[in-house]
């Protein structure tokens, strides 16, 4: 284990789309990150058994950390977003543990990988703790502190409507009507 | 600058609930990546987005206050978790441009 009391900054960031796309003859859903510069909504083609379309773009972006200490260098290629729970499900675990860490004020964020590859390679709980670190090195935590957790703690994604931190709908002004589930 | 000192001085609503503290910058977009990837503990981000994200990626990277400028109207819910999270949620009807004129009058930089 490295002695390092990592200090971590942000690094090849990279600015893109992350792409919903659905199958419609099974629906069955992936996401990835695309750098397209004007990536297309509804476009569709088939591969293999799927009939994949594209149901959402969101403007995002990629990272990895660097330790300015050791300059020890941990890619995020799996990491897709954040997701701010919005109390949608109150036997959820990621709610009770918000309600939790709150009383404690620390606020909570799900981080989530790539469809379908995240359900069987879990964002490792040691990259979430990174990924806390930094984002508690950034910030004055006398007053609050952020904690990352990992997205098999939903109790039902079909069901789950929090918000993913990144500019879907954005590019309206307005805000979006109603509150559709994640996936 | 303290959030109170700069209500005080430029004539910002506040809408949220929030406890002041120190400005240390100014972030200007419209991107929550874009805030997330570069805005700084303590900025004052000034934005014409309203919607309710922009809360959580406010608190992500410890912004001090959030402006909205140009006379937008911010919902309630977003006002709610602004309260919740105590981030200050201003508002004002002053054009960004113009908004940033001011502020960079009143000594505060990037």
């Amino acid at each position: 284990m490295s002695e390092c009391q990592h200090q971590w900054e942000l690094t090849n960031i990279q600015f893109g789309f992350v792409v919903f796309e659905k199958c419609f003859h099974c629906h069955e859903l992936r996401t990835y990150f695309s750098t397209e510069e004007i990536p297309i909504l509804g476009d569709k083609y088939r591969e293999g058994n799927h009939y994949w379309s594209r149901v959402e773009n969101a403007q995002s972006f990629r990272f990895d950390l660097l330790c300015t200490k050791c300059r020890l260098l941990e890619k995020f290629d799996d990491l897709m977003g954040f997701l701010h729970c919005t109390s949608c499900l109150p036997e959820c675990e990621v709610e009770i543990l918000q309600k939790k860490y709150e009383a404690e004020k620390t606020w909570l964020l799900v981080a989530f990988g790539f469809l379908p590859q995240v359900k069987t390679k879990p964002i490792p709980t040691y990259k979430l703790d990174m990924l806390t670190d930094y984002f508690n090195q950034r910030r004055d935590t006398s007053r609050s502190r952020i904690k990352i957790v990992p997205f098999d703690l939903i109790k039902d994604l079909s069901l789950c409507k929090g918000d993913f931190i990144h500019d879907v709908e954005m590019l309206s002004l307005e805000p979006p009507k109603g509150r559709k589930p994640v996936f | 600058m303290t959030t109170q000192e700069l209500i005080e001085n430029i004539g910002l609503k506040p809408l949220s609930q929030f406890e002041h503290r120190e400005i240390t910058g100014v972030f200007v977009s419209d991107m929550l990546s874009d805030v997330m990837a570069n805005a700084k503990s303590g900025n004052l981000w000034l934005t014409v987005q309203t919607h309710k994200s922009i809360i959580p990626a406010a608190n992500l990277v410890d912004i001090s206050a959030i402006v909205v400028t140009n006379g937008k109207q911010v919902p309630q819910e977003t006002v709610d978790l602004a309260t919740r999270y105590k981030i200050a949620i201003l508002s004002t009807g002053l054009p960004t441009f113009d908004l940033v004129g001011k502020l960079y009058g009143l000594g505060l930089r990037s």
